[in-house]
């Protein structure tokens, strides 16, 4: 376990040593809840919506997709690892190749906690209630890390894949696909069409409603709203890191 | 001419050739129009919202210029890579005029743009869209978008001709977007928290959605045509200048 943490710490100094790293990926989640709640805010007024307030219904969602940004970006640092051949030097070391991935996951679902908290101190400022208190707040911050940690894994399982840094796009555009085919600005009693049917099979629809036990008043902490989104993020990560071992075992083979 | 058009066709050629440049400018705002599409049509039964033939063909606007802001970013990122890797010092050397090395770039966005353009309203039109504005609408869109676009071009040119960082180009995303989400981009100006629609007042791409809206549904109460090309020329005047201008604080530099 010490090589993870090795690899833990250094994927923290990446940010640490590296002024204004984490900005951009800090800076579009708040954009987004911003823009997004100013388009749709009016959406509330609709029957069937849980909560008068959109923001509340948006932060869950703009904190989720900051650290899922985070863990995507384990895959393009990983390919760039791969690119300029210092991933190679880490294969040739004596110890499991699922540990040479951990550290940098580990070292994003670290660094997802600094847009998820921004992200969630701005719009409590702008508007948002915390209705669910600290258990609504606990599967907030569960839901952001354990979602950090499968797009850490779906990089990585790119990363193997493709071994170039251009698949990054790939990477993140995956995340935020996941995303915003859930119930991202509607609940799913409001969606229409095809993306009722998406939204009902996508698990990070369950995952966004874990987290907005925290701010949404019609969504409150229970064990129902928590079980399927923690069943959904458990079937992701083994789904993913099933995909990402097996890459990992082809590396340099 | 001869130099913009060849240095216009070589940014269109990149573009083409890097199938993963395709992903941000063709088949990201296509997915997100796809999702609000489907994912805020409620919104129709809301008080106050027009009545109009197809949700679908209201949103495709707010796509448009979202489009419009990617192919400009897209322009803005090339120039700053080829700072960084020195292909833009060779071109320096050349013996053509100097401007033309941005007018080139902004040929591309404009090429860029038109194609952007009718392909989003094609992949609309088939899966449901209509345009009452007739053929008419469509063509003066393409002309609409397409200034718009070589303005976003331009902004973002500007600042790689300043700073010549490719990674600060990279990260400009959010910040570019911030005027798409001021506008009205797909949610009628009169249904915004009140906020942004003060905000959106002074935002020149309100009126190019809104003329864009216009155009397509022809209607002129869902936006005025001449306002909006009033404000993409405007917009593109003013930063075609301020590029200009960065390319020559750039040399004085050298």
């Amino acid at each position: 376990m010490s090589v993870a943490f090795v690899l833990w710490r250094r994927s923290l100094n990446e940010v640490l040593r590296v002024r204004g790293a984490l900005l951009p990926a800090t800076i579009a989640p708040l954009v987004f809840m911003l823009g997004i709640t100013g388009q749709f805010g009016r959406l509330t007024g609709l029957d069937g919506f849980p909560t008068e307030s959109y923001l509340s219904w948006i932060v869950p969602l703009s904190c989720m997709q900051g650290a899922g940004f985070a863990g995507a970006a384990v895959g393009a640092n990983l390919a760039r690892d791969i690119e300029q051949g210092w991933f190679d030097r880490l294969l040739v070391a004596p110890v499991p190749r699922p540990l040479l991935v951990i550290g940098p996951i580990l070292g994003a679902v670290t660094r997802s906690t600094v847009p998820a908290t921004v992200v969630l101190v701005f719009g409590l400022a702008l508007g948002a209630e915390l209705t669910g208190g600290l258990p609504g707040l606990i599967a907030l911050y569960v839901a952001c890390a354990a979602f950090c940690a499968t797009a850490g894994l779906w990089g990585v399982f790119m990363a193997v894949t493709f071994r170039t840094q251009q698949a990054g796009p790939l990477m993140q555009q995956g995340v935020f696909l996941a995303v915003f085919l859930s119930t991202a600005y509607t609940p799913l009693v409001l969606l229409q069409g095809w993306l009722e049917e998406v939204a009902h099979l996508n698990p990070i629809t369950y995952v966004l409603q874990m987290a907005r036990q925290a701010t949404v008043v019609g969504i409150e902490p229970s064990l129902a709203h928590t079980l399927p989104g923690l069943a959904a993020l458990a079937g992701l990560a083994a789904a993913l890191g099933a995909l990402a071992v097996a890459g990992l075992r082809r590396m340099g083979r | 001419m001869r130099v913009v058009g060849a240095l216009g066709r070589r940014a269109l050629s990149v573009q083409f050739r890097r199938a993963q440049l395709l992903m941000p400018t063709f088949v990201l705002p296509l997915m997100l129009l796809a999702v609000i599409a489907s994912g805020t049509s409620a919104a129709q039964g809301l008080e106050g919202f027009p009545d109009v033939e197809s949700y679908l063909a209201f949103v495709v606007p707010g796509t448009i210029i979202q489009g419009t802001i990617l192919a400009g970013l897209t322009a803005g990122i090339a120039m700053a890579s080829d700072i960084e890797f020195g292909f833009f010092d060779r071109l320096l050397a050349a013996p053509v005029r100097r401007t033309s090395l941005v007018l080139g770039r902004l040929a591309g966005t404009l090429a860029l743009s038109l194609l952007q353009t009718t392909f989003f309203l094609l992949v609309s039109l088939l899966f449901g869209a209509s345009y009452p504005g007739g053929i008419d609408g469509v063509l003066a869109t393409l002309v609409l978008a397409a200034i718009t676009a070589v303005a976003m071009g331009a902004v973002s040119s500007a600042i790689a001709l300043r700073t010549g960082s490719l990674s600060l180009l990279q990260s400009l995303f959010p910040f570019m977007f911030v005027m798409l989400f001021t506008a009205p981009a797909f949610f009628p100006q009169d249904l915004l928290v009140p906020v942004l629609r003060d905000v959106s007042v002074y935002n020149p791409l309100t009126y190019v959605v809104e003329g864009v809206r216009g155009m397509l549904g022809g209607d002129s109460a869902l936006g005025d045509p001449v306002a909006g090309f009033a404000a993409a020329l405007g917009l593109a005047v003013a930063t075609t200048a301020l590029a200009t201008a960065a390319l020559k604080q750039r040399l004085r530099r050298l």
